[in-house]
């Protein structure tokens, strides 16, 4: 009885709350990068003039997964500053949290009982947002664990939504609708995916046993016995989260530590297992107080085709970009130029690409590499911003690149973000990129 | 969820009792397999094999049939969440929220029946139908019971005039829900699910005290200080 009388105001609370962190690490997000993106020569005036402005107001009113698609046509044709992106990553999916009546009656519905005749304890409250869905905290035996309940109603919306965006979408970037098909598929089997917690479930038990021999890294045990296509239950990790990790000033040491790890967590998916963790987001790694990395969620997993996987990192071999051919040849195939553009369009599209490319490959092309250094990610916003101002991108008939280096890109742009914010200096080598 | 565990009515003599299931459970067949109400009761009970006197015993018309039908949904809703719910430990806006998500759980298992006996009779909330009757009544209590104790908890305020009608307006809420849910196409009606979630919150929210309250403090103030 008397307990109660807070309820209804701590519930108001924390919808609130969980609203105003997302804005707020958003808001940081611009601050931190937009002091670093306006220091350089590009002023806002410019910015303004090649509409860079209008696309951002313009997605700033999407939601959920329509901004999703925005955001991630908008990365690939770098139209975008990732500034702007994290903002939208952050605003991608304010729901409100689950009532506890709806998670019993989710529960009941999957397994025929509740929460309570399943677990020892179990919080009635949400410990966390997950992006499409919540997660509580719960015991059994002396195991604790998280249980991630999705949100009803989402896999339904995705298809909704993704309709809705794509009249705009093909507005606003200038892409027609037969050109967009392509995109959209990718991006709309991949945001099912996510909702489906069974198969996340079967690749995070893959993935965690393919990885587990790598040094510096941990994974949660998955319950299978526990999970179901709605809810997915895994060990509870104890730890921080990144950005808290980084306000204790840790060593150097432990940043490169953690940085390697990091690195070599992806380098291994990509090229040896061929599938990727493709949502390098700080929410889902947990440093444990080891100084381990914990890998948390595995929600959206890019399987890498064969024959792209060839195309795409011949391109990140030093020696390819000084064979004029070759290059050509991988450009026509990775549809990052077209034969029916002309001459004048083939040698604009060709050098941008080349110096994007020898800019984003850079990493691999050297032994060891400072991704604390602010000046590579300067010139990585500045070259972004340069090709927003470029009518020519907007203005393309066809789409640059290619469907499955939506999320290849994407992944490759939070890492080198996660490790400029770990200041990390580590052993990036040319491992994998040395022709057979 | 099959159609099975009625559960038998509390204390009556048990044949007569088992003979007013079957009524009730024939009944059910019938209008569903025939898509309308039997042509008469002299024609049912034959069927039924029972004297038409033996009907009456147990009910007066068809349309007390389709109210006990609806009675029982509630009986069973309620019975159901205290069973499967912390009831106790909720927050009236909480107890709220189980009673809309297990009387839909509930309707589930007869959606047909719903259906039949719905047939846009719910256009016209205020009107009332018969076969609602009794669980209206049955409703209004649980809600009666909810306010007061949401008084209590301070969880909504009371207002002049308009406290009067709150039970009114989560009737409409009721029958707004319940035809949401007989329209909702989505899979295993996970958008009932939304709708119930998004206007529980919403019509607590009104209930409790706002920026309406505020509004309407202020232009009081305007009006008396001009």
């Amino acid at each position: 009885m008397k307990e109660l009388s807070s309820i209804p105001s701590s519930k108001i609370q924390r919808t609130s709350k969980f609203l105003k962190t997302g804005a707020k690490v958003g808001g940081n997000y611009i601050k931190h990068y937009s002091k670093r993106m306006f220091d350089s020569t590009v002023s806002r005036d410019e910015l303004d003039e090649d509409n860079a402005e209008d696309i951002y107001e313009s997605l700033s009113e999407l939601k959920g997964s329509a901004l999703k698609v925005a955001q991630m046509l908008s990365m690939d044709k770098n139209l975008l500053p990732n500034a702007y992106q994290d903002k939208f990553a952050m605003a991608q999916y304010n729901a409100p949290p689950l009532s506890y009546p709806l998670i019993v009656k989710t529960f009941i519905k999957y397994f025929g009982k509740t929460p309570e005749q399943i677990y020892d304890t179990f919080s009635r409250k949400a410990v966390n947002a997950a992006s499409i869905g919540q997660v509580h905290q719960a015991t059994l035996g002396d195991k604790k664990l998280a249980v991630k309940i999705q949100y009803p109603g989402v896999s339904d919306s995705i298809t909704s939504d993704l309709k809705m965006v794509k009249p705009i979408a093909s507005a606003m970037f200038k892409i027609t609708a037969a050109e967009m098909d392509q995109y959209m598929g990718e991006v709309e089997s991949k945001l099912v995916e996510e909702t489906d917690y069974s198969l996340e479930l079967e690749r995070s038990i893959e993935i965690t046993e393919l990885c587990s021999h790598l040094e510096n890294i941990t994974f949660p045990k998955y319950h299978r016995d526990l999970s179901c296509e709605r809810i997915l239950v895994m060990d509870w990790m104890e730890g921080m989260h990144l950005k808290d990790w980084i306000a204790t000033s840790p060593s150097q040491e432990a940043r490169n530590k953690l940085g390697q790890a990091l690195w070599n967590f992806y380098d291994y998916q990509i090229y040896e297992l061929k599938q990727v963790h493709a949502d390098p987001h700080p929410g889902n790694f947990i440093i444990s107080p080891k100084g381990e990395l914990s890998v948390i969620d595995f929600g959206c997993v890019k399987v890498i085709p064969n024959d792209f996987h060839e195309l795409y990192f011949k391109l990140m071999r030093s020696d390819a970009l000084e064979d004029g051919e070759t290059i050509e040849t991988l450009f026509y195939k990775l549809g990052f130029l077209y034969e029916d553009d002309t001459n004048k369009e083939k040698a604009f599209f060709s050098k941008i690409f080349i110096e994007l490319i020898e800019l984003l490959g850079r990493p691999f092309q050297h032994e060891t590499f400072n991704f604390g250094d602010d000046s590579y990610f300067s010139q990585i916003y500045e070259v972004g911003d340069k090709i927003a101002k470029m009518k020519e991108f907007r203005n393309s008939r066809n789409i640059r690149g290619n469907k499955h280096g939506l999320y290849v890109n994407r992944t490759y742009f939070g890492l080198y973000n996660l490790l400029n914010e770990l200041n990390a200096n580590i052993v990036t080598g040319k491992k994998y990129l040395m022709p057979a | 969820m099959a159609t099975t565990k009625l559960p038998k009515k509390k204390t009556t003599a048990s044949k007569a009792s088992s003979t007013k299931t079957t009524i009730l459970k024939k009944y059910k067949e019938y209008v569903l397999t025939h898509g309308a109400e039997p042509r008469s009761v002299f024609t049912f009970a034959h069927e039924l094999e029972i004297s038409e006197s033996e009907f009456y015993q147990h009910y007066s018309s068809f349309e007390v049939i389709q109210s006990s039908i609806w009675e029982q949904f509630i009986d069973d809703t309620i019975a159901g969440i205290k069973k499967n719910q912390p009831y106790d430990e909720y927050s009236n806006r909480e107890r709220l929220l189980a009673f809309y998500y297990t009387l839909v759980e509930r309707l589930k298992q007869d959606r047909s029946v719903v259906k039949y006996t719905v047939q846009g009779k719910l256009k016209k909330p205020e009107l009332n139908p018969p076969f609602l009757k009794k669980f209206k009544s049955q409703f209004f209590e649980f809600a009666e019971m909810l306010i007061s104790d949401a008084y209590e908890k301070e969880e909504i305020i009371q207002r002049p005039l308009l406290s009067d009608r709150y039970k009114d307006g989560m009737w409409l809420q009721l029958v707004f829900i319940v035809g949401f849910w007989l329209k909702d196409e989505s899979e295993a009606f996970e958008k009932t699910d939304g709708a119930i979630e998004k206007s529980v919150n919403l019509s607590f929210e009104l209930m409790g005290s706002g920026p309406l309250d505020l509004m309407i403090d202020f232009g009081k103030f305007l009006y008396q200080n001009k």
